[in-house]
């Protein structure tokens, strides 16, 4: 919000004339937006780019499923299905059909740490984009009917991604190993059993509870101009009334003492699988980017070392990856390996321990922090290229770290990375007592008699 | 323009879940009055929508001719310090041999194993230290071969070097078609275990017969006989610059960019490319129906479809609007009733596509194995629909306003636009054919929907596949006609492998 220059703004990239790739040093890219706050508490971002006549509107909730309660995982994403099934001025499933008929597009998405709503749609549609937003802000409106039909679409989503997948169960038990903490120890989908224990009163005390203008953050980002825009946001949300603020999830996770393991016979796997997780710190902090840098080094692409050790030089594995995870709360550092026939898991593990013990003994070599840092560069700025990804950015930095300027800061964050601090965060979290590795092996199941039909 | 139904990006457990497939992002969709057994959405139209369509105008690419005939389109968009660039080498899986399926795919995913002066370590190395990416492909039955690179300008130069390295000066070390097989022959196994890739492989086998277009992975048996010859040969036969367009999108100018161009393809020698025959798509047979018994599913994925059109078919348009209408996105008839009426699914979509040959016209689902009966009931239902009645002017009217007016959000997708260039290249489609598209939207009429549904929406010769549970799915799809039972790796099920 010191960003937040002169009232009328229009220049969104800054437009430093090109001279000469060979001799240019990196051009920055700079996302020039304007906060507001609202009577209510609802927090305001405007970004003015007239380059495409295109608008991109987000409101992002700061409710996860970090925030749900025992017996009722997977609810924060139930209830977002909700958010299309009407309110006063809404038809159920009117959003989105009214949306894609205006040549636009739209989505909704749930983490463990917040809740997220866009849509994309042709500049003369602004009006459409905000009366969606605030009228389900305002009054949505849920029947039984309703949630029984989500709650169907929702358990087809876990089937479609877990229980009907090869390595679904792996994820979910590996979640539920690594934190102590409940609030992200079960996964964002949830239980079929919760699910189904889910009532129209959650939906009702989870809507007033969470949904309310004070715990959320909206992002217009496109071609209009910005006191007319604010005029109209105001007109559509300011007299939507706040709510007692909700109260804050616990989110202490306590030190891991002890490797954990487990083991997981998966009858629609067709090869072994490892996949190891070292608990470690919250995004945004310095530890947090020197381990991105490391998971570029370690495991990123076909230079990685775990992809020329594995892949290539022992052929002990088809494929190797992984990444450091950003949380709001203790993220983790994950690594994961699909076996070749014939390998096994103990190999696997011990190649990828040597690996890691190697990056604890010795800096990493110029090239890879280089490679870390242009890979970071190049996939940042290209996702700031459209209107959409700068709408979903500021709303999830503001609710994650309350830093909507981290949109312009975060590359220097990483750029600050030295070779040192990648070797002592190596040092300080890929520790084997702060281990978790689950094995995943292919078990077939018999053919059901009834299948030929004898 | 290739559309595959099956292209969804599963959600990661511990990424972002969605209300909807990734995929749907990308489409507009269409609705009205939803059909007599849905009531998928709650029409209340008290939102305001602004009834004029933005007319937008697309860029124009700036086209330039290197002396040894490789053609360049450039797209410039100054956003962002950023550039990709692809070459697209107009020879694919059709220039294989019949007996040798496969070889344009390996060639490409070899480019990276080593050139004249740099071993496939020293590739990987430069590209990420660059922060660039650099892929190559092609489909087994595609008409090119696509080499693709991107990165940031401050590095275009070094980037460039290593890109038109890999593209002219590949060696394919045995050592490394070595490795490459064997890790490939490992990794079709594995993908046998997704159940939409065997119910796509089965579906495509079942359209296409012998043509390539039936094949999703290269055939076992080709890459056993792979050799490093192989590649060198069918490399120097078609990688050649009058055999190639270069388009290219980004931070860059044409002035700037093709003395660097003229550097490093400048001596690239021309020759003299194959003739390629494109083979045309076998005749519908009648209609069959496959299960693929994949014990311990808990979800049938359904497939259903027949033959389709070209691209440069008269009845492209009649079609898109047909598809958007049936299933093109959760505005659509298929989503609203399979899930948002019936919650049989997380998604439901129908798509087409059309190259040089005959596309499928296909709709989709992945349904709880409970409801595979219900969900064949609608799926028959809505295709049906199509056939026998005609669509109301409101959902064509829909269909359009979400097909042109989603022309304004093309606009910061530049490498979207480029493609669509390239397309009207490929298939030798009018220069005016992006500026003009939204008018021949907008002359679709709804008799020319039923009259393309009726046309490829032939349920006498509809071929259906099914993945699941056979021992719950076999009896429902019996009803439909005779059932043909497969395993999991393609063979035919006669007799239990094991009595209960």
């Amino acid at each position: 919000m010191r960003r937040l220059s002169n009232s009328l703004l229009c220049v969104v990239f800054c437009a430093l004339a090109f001279v000469n790739a060979q001799t240019q040093t990196p051009r920055k890219v700079q996302v020039d937006f304007k906060e507001t706050k609202l009577k209510n508490g609802l927090r305001v971002f405007t970004v003015e780019d007239h380059t495409a006549p295109v608008i991109a509107l987000s409101v992002t909730y700061n409710v996860g499923s970090r925030n749900e309660r025992q017996g009722r995982t997977g609810f924060a994403h139930l209830f977002e299905h909700m958010m299309f099934k009407g309110s006063e001025n809404v038809g159920s499933g009117e959003h989105f059909v009214l949306v894609f008929n205006n040549g636009g597009s739209m989505n909704g998405t749930t983490n463990e740490d917040r809740t997220n709503y866009f849509e994309v749609l042709p500049a003369n549609q602004l009006d459409l984009a905000l009366f969606l937003e605030s009228d389900r802000m305002r009054s949505l409106a849920i029947t039984k009917e309703n949630l029984d039909n989500q709650r169907n679409a929702v358990q087809e989503e876990r089937r479609l991604g877990v229980d009907n997948q090869p390595y679904g169960k792996t994820g979910e038990m590996q979640q539920e190993l690594i934190y102590d903490n409940f609030a992200y120890k079960h996964t964002t989908i949830g239980s079929m059993e919760d699910l189904n224990a889910a009532s129209v009163q959650d939906v009702t005390d989870f809507f007033k509870m969470y949904y309310a203008p004070n715990n959320a953050v909206l992002v217009l980002v496109g071609d209009f101009t910005t006191i007319d825009a604010l005029a109209r946001i105001r007109k559509s949300f300011e007299s939507i009334p706040r709510q007692p603020n909700p109260p804050d999830v616990d989110m202490t996770e306590p030190e891991q003492k002890a490797e954990r393991r487990a083991s997981v016979d998966d009858v629609l796997a067709r090869a072994a699988r490892v996949d190891i997780a070292f608990k470690a710190v919250p995004g945004n902090t310095p530890d947090f980017y020197a381990l991105q840098v490391l998971s570029a080094a370690l495991q990123a692409g076909q230079s990685s070392r775990l992809y020329q050790k594995l892949v290539k030089e022992k052929e002990l594995v088809t494929t190797v990856g992984g990444f450091m995870d950003e949380k709001r709360g203790t993220g983790a550092f994950y690594t994961f390996a699909i076996l070749r026939q014939g390998s096994k898991p103990e190999d696997v593990e011990s190649a990828i321990a040597e690996e890691i013990e190697k990056l604890k003994k010795e800096p990493i070599a110029e090239w890879e922090l280089q490679k870390a840092k242009n890979t970071t560069r190049r996939n940042f700025i290209t996702g700031l290229q459209s209107s959409l990804s700068r709408a979903i950015t500021i709303g999830q930095y503001t609710t994650y770290y309350n830093e909507p300027n981290l949109i312009n800061t975060r590359l220097d964050k990483v750029a600050a990375v030295t070779r040192e601090d990648v070797q002592r965060v190596a040092n300080k979290y890929l520790r084997d007592t702060n281990r978790t590795v689950i094995t995943t092996t292919p078990k077939a199941k018999p053919r059901a008699a009834a299948a030929t039909g004898q | 323009m290739k559309l595959t139904t099956q292209i969804r990006r599963l959600f990661a457990l511990l990424g972002v879940i969605t209300l909807l497939c990734s995929i749907a992002l990308a489409q507009g969709g269409a609705t009205g009055p939803a059909g007599q057994t849905t009531k998928g959405a709650v029409i209340k139209g008290r939102a305001p929508v602004n009834k004029t369509i933005l007319s937008v105008k697309l860029p124009k690419a700036e086209e330039a001719t290197l002396p040894n005939g490789t053609r360049v389109m450039l797209l410039e968009n100054h956003k962002v310090p950023t550039f990709t660039m692809q070459m697209v080498i107009l020879s694919g899986g059709l220039a294989d041999k019949p007996d040798y399926r496969g070889l344009a795919q390996f060639t490409a995913a070899l480019l990276r194993e080593g050139t004249t002066t740099r071993s496939s370590r020293d590739i990987a190395e430069q590209v990420d230290a660059l922060g660039a990416t650099l892929v190559a492909g092609s489909g087994l039955a595609s008409i090119t071969t696509n080499v693709s690179t991107s990165g940031l300008v401050e590095n275009l130069d070094q980037t460039l070097d290593i890109f038109a390295d890999v593209v002219r000066n590949p060696t394919f070390p045995q050592a490394e078609v070595d490795k490459y097989r064997t890790r490939t022959l490992q990794s079709l196994q594995v993908q046998r275990s997704s159940p939409q890739f065997l119910a796509q492989e089965q579906f495509s086998r079942a359209i296409y017969g012998n043509h390539p277009g039936a094949l999703v992975a290269p055939p076992a048996e080709s890459l056993k006989k792979l050799s490093s010859k192989d590649l060198m040969e069918f490399h120097s036969a078609n990688y050649r610059p009058n055999n190639a367009i270069l388009a290219i999108t980004g931070d860059v100018t044409l002035k700037e960019i093709m003395p660097k161009l003229e550097k490093v393809f400048g001596d690239w020698k021309r020759g003299d490319i194959p003739t390629v025959s494109i083979p045309q798509a076998p005749e519908q047979s009648a209609q069959h129906i496959f299960l693929i018994d994949r014990p311990g599913s808990v979800q049938t994925v359904l497939m259903l479809g027949n033959l389709g059109i070209e691209r440069t078919s008269s009845d492209y348009f009649p079609l898109l609007l047909a598809d958007r209408i049936l299933g093109g996105g959760p505005a659509a008839r298929l989503f609203l009733n399979l899930r948002e009426d019936k919650g049989y699914t997380y998604g439901a979509y129908s798509s087409f596509s059309g190259s040089k040959f005959r596309g499928t016209w296909v709709s989709s689902s992945e349904v709880r194995t409970e409801v595979t009966e219900g969900a064949m009931k609608e799926f028959m239902y809505e295709l049906k629909r199509l056939r026998d009645e005609k669509v109301t002017a409101d959902e064509l009217e829909n269909a359009k306003r979400a097909i042109i007016g989603s022309f304004a959000l093309s606009l910061e997708q530049p490498q979207g636009l480029l493609q669509n260039i390239i397309t009207q290249k490929l298939y030798g489609l009018p220069a005016d054919y992006w500026d003009t598209y939204p008018q021949k939207v907008a002359a679709v009429t709804v008799d020319d929907v039923q009259r393309v549904a009726q046309k490829y929406v032939d349920l006498d010769k509809i071929q259906i596949v099914a993945v699941g549970d056979a021992s719950k799915a076999r009896d429902v799809l019996a009803k439909y006609g005779k059932v043909e039972v497969y395993d999991t790796d393609g063979k035919p099920v006669e007799r239990p492998a094991v009595n209960k």
